[in-house]
């Protein structure tokens, strides 16, 4: 293969939704990225490259996980220039990936929805050791007056986090599961990142009752309006 | 305590920089084994990112993994944060595949790369709850060390149960079998020793004696670890390494690497070119990077890169080759090939004069270095990176003015050039080692150093170079630590205590830790940097490393002779 014959072709792209959990979620995003990137060359995969003097596949990821959180919804979009079967690619993209990351689903052909950049609807899980743990958390993220300061291009800024999160709630069948709901990516809204490590500095010395931080779904939003209808 | 990885808690992980070096769990990582005959671990004394690049790591990780009785983890010098955690909550080093405490293995293999990692090999001991001493160890793993800065293992001696001189490919076999039948004997520490003396090239200093530079003769035959493990976390090298033969018969006189990896072995390119397929399939790494000690001496260089070029697995796949030594005919090859990586050129002329190039028998002649300058008009490369050594023997203030001179032409071409190059200058105090020509020689004092480098700097000041230099007090206790004696042990203990780690690190390197070992342990420096007669015995004569001392002698005053002088 070489990127001439490619170019040429017709490309088609694929959705691969993936799983981050155990020690996998303590790789950075970049290395994920140089991860997932050597997984597809090993797999030989007829993936469309870029022109230029550096050739790359052509490949973009959704937005970056937080270091340590475990997630099931992470994404990368590959631009193809051939057909591939999508349970042989899951299979073999499996046998590929360190341990920890395993493929979710492939939308194979996947047609881009995004018109516009308005940010993500976010679904987080926090489990704790000890339920009054979990209930002051909860209270944390829904109490409207909530802020914190956090640096931001080298400076320090308070925020306030009623813009982000849109619901928390313990789970009905368990009090040491907290599930809450965030927005992000859009200007003055702070990102999970920043709440979670708030919240760990609120915890104070009972953060380590916080034993698992997962993102559970991801959507993009479509437009504003989404936002504040929620 | 089974699993040392599985007692940090997330938020320990997060207080610490790239916590997935300590991790594991990468693609390629070895699987557990029921009940393995031998449980090894490869330490590599400095970080994660420096030592998954090592080429000999990979090299014994498949080699032992292949044994179905044997597994071999990895463990890495911890950065300070992670060692910092590691203290506190009392947890000791691990090995990366099964999180298994260092003390819980039968034997540590530890590679010694280069002399600035010897405080971390104690680090890790000490880490790892292991006595420094190897007669302190009553129990738990042997501790065997290997590598180029072992060559000489007197300064080591203290801490290791044995040591390997040489290549380790066959060797850590026999060592492993030993170490079985030991095991299944019921043998005692000692006896468990003594029988590892019969492997050869290994020392053990409870049974010092006569030891022979270890050889892999079957290195042309033999398969290079085609599956290494692919980092987590960026490595230094990105790269899929292939070793496409070792040793040197160029004979630089300073060049101890030259000396301990003779005699020259190459590999076909018809294996080389399989090898290459199989290595990037099995990594996906981006670029395959050949390896040697001089590149370009490769007997069939232009019939490798052209087969590998036509046997590419993925569109941006590249080449790298890190060590070139430069000519047209270099340059017009690797400007055919479109996918080697041009990043940047470097030299290493090593002495500003072709009289000093001589008297090192370094092979490079000042018309070698202009014409490939000019011949790099039309190509890619934007750097040009320039290696020379100050306080080389016979060295006279004309050679170092000579690098200026030397400099100032290249940056007269490289102005004329387009792209325009950019020249770096890495300038380096010369360090005598063991087993080369040179072992004889005095160490240039700090002083000295100083003020050669000056005038370097000073007659570049105005120029387009970037000059770099390293810190003279490191040349110096390199030359201690790889000229030393068993005395040199009790100076590395000291140094530990007194904190010293990660020496290779501009950020963590104390001179006054050190110099305050050297004050405590009452080693005199002058002892190790001075000449020596050529005809007093050295500390390390008791090896034959296979390269005749009458050899090495003639070549003192070959070295002498060109420079018009009497050693």
């Amino acid at each position: 293969m070489n990127s001439e014959t490619t170019q040429s072709r017709p490309e088609v792209k694929i959705r691969v939704e993936y799983s981050k959990t155990s020690q996998s979620r303590y790789i950075a995003h970049l290395d994920t990225i140089d991860v997932i990137c050597k997984a597809l060359r090993r797999l030989q995969l007829p993936y469309a490259v870029t022109q230029g003097c550096h050739v790359r596949p052509k490949i973009s990821f959704g937005p970056p996980l937080p270091l340590g959180h475990a997630s099931y919804c992470e994404y990368f979009v590959l631009t193809l220039t051939g057909p591939v079967d999508s349970q042989a690619l899951s299979e073999s993209l499996n046998r590929e990936l360190p341990s920890g990351m395993r493929v979710i689903s492939i939308a194979n052909p996947y047609v881009e929805t995004r018109n516009g950049n308005f940010g993500e609807k976010l679904h987080y899980r926090f489990s704790f050791t000890r339920a009054e743990i979990a209930e002051t958390a909860r209270q944390w993220l829904l109490n409207p007056e909530t802020s914190f300061a956090a640096e931001s291009k080298g400076k320090t800024r308070t925020y306030a986090i009623r813009s982000a999160v849109l619901g928390a709630s313990l789970a009905e069948n368990d009090s040491l599961i907290l599930e809450a709901d965030f927005i992000q990516g859009q200007a003055d809204v702070p990102s999970v990142s920043k709440i979670v490590t708030a919240l760990a500095g609120f915890l104070d010395a009972q953060k380590d009752c916080l034993k698992l931080i997962e993102r559970i779904s991801l959507s993009e939003l479509k437009q504003k309006q989404e936002i504040s209808s929620t | 305590m089974k699993n040392v990885i599985e007692a940090l808690s997330h938020w320990e992980l997060l207080e610490i920089e790239k916590p997935a070096r300590y991790l594991g769990g990468e693609v390629n990582q070895a699987t557990a084994k029921e009940s393995p005959a031998l449980r090894t671990c490869l330490v590599f004394p400095d970080l994660y990112e420096l030592g998954m690049s090592n080429l000999a790591l990979k090299i014994f990780y498949e080699t032992l993994n292949q044994r179905p009785d044997i597994v071999a983890e990895r463990a890495f010098s911890p950065w300070p944060d992670f060692e910092s955690l590691l203290r506190r909550r009392g947890l000791p080093l691990y090995g990366l595949e099964s999180g298994m405490p260092l003390k819980d293995f039968d034997v540590i293999f530890v590679t010694l790369p280069y002399e600035m990692t010897f405080t971390n090999v104690l680090n890790i001991l000490d880490l790892a709850g292991l006595p420094l001493s190897w007669k302190d160890r009553i129990d738990g793993p042997l501790v065997i060390a290997g590598g180029p800065s072992a060559s000489n293992p007197l300064p080591v001696a203290k801490f290791m149960d044995a040591i390997l001189i040489g290549d380790g490919e066959e060797a850590i076999i026999e060592i492993c079998d030993s170490l079985i039948a030991a095991k299944k004997a019921g043998a005692n520490r000692s006896e468990t020793r003594r029988a590892l003396t019969k492997v050869e090239g290994l020392w053990v200093p409870e049974f010092p004696g006569p030891v022979k530079r270890r050889v892999f003769k079957l290195f042309s035959q033999s398969q290079p670890p085609l599956k290494p493990v692919v980092p987590n976390v960026q490595a230094i090298h990105n790269r899929a390494p292939l070793e496409i033969f070792r040793g040197c018969m160029k004979g630089c006189r300073f060049c101890n690497a030259g000396f301990f990896y003779r005699p020259k072995r190459e590999r076909s390119v018809e294996d080389l070119v399989k090898y290459a397929g199989d290595l990037l399939q099995n990594t996906g790494e981006e670029s395959l990077g050949l390896l040697s000690l001089s590149t370009s001496d490769y007997n069939n260089l232009e019939d490798l890169i052209h087969s590998l070029d036509k046997a590419k697995l993925y569109p941006e796949q590249s080449v790298s080759i890190p060590s070139m030594r430069m000519n047209d005919n270099t340059i017009a090859l690797l400007d055919a090939t479109p996918h080697i990586r041009k990043g940047g050129l470097t030299f290493a002329p090593e002495a500003g004069t072709q009289r000093l190039r001589n008297v090192i028998n370094k092979n490079v002649t000042e018309e070698d270095i202009i014409s490939v300058m000019k011949a790099t008009g039309g190509s890619d490369y934007r750097t040009v990176k320039l290696y020379f050594m100050m306080g080389l023997p016979f060295e006279t203030d004309e050679d170092i003015y000579g690098i200026v001179d030397l400099v100032k032409r290249l940056e007269a071409i490289g102005k004329t050039t387009k792209p325009r190059k950019q020249i770096s200058i890495s300038l380096s105090g010369f360090v005598p080692k063991p087993f080369t020509p040179f072992q004889w020689s005095e160490q240039a004092s700090m002083a000295e150093l100083k003020r050669k480098r000056q005038i370097v700097c000073r007659g570049l000041e105005n120029g387009s170079s970037r000059v770099s230099w390293r810190e003279e007090f490191l040349c110096l206790l390199e030359s201690v630590l790889s000229r030393g004696d068993e005395r040199i042990g009790d100076l590395i203990e000291s140094a530990f205590r007194n904190g010293c780690k990660f020496d290779g690190w501009h950020e963590f390197f104390s001179k006054e830790k050190w110099e305050k070992a050297f004050t405590e342990t009452g080693v005199k420096a002058e002892d190790y940097l001075r000449e020596r007669p050529v005809d007093a015995q050295l500390p390390w004569d008791f090896i034959d490393f296979q390269v005749p001392r009458t050899y090495l002698e003639n070549e003192y005053r070959l070295a002498a002779k060109a420079a018009g002088e009497q050693p």
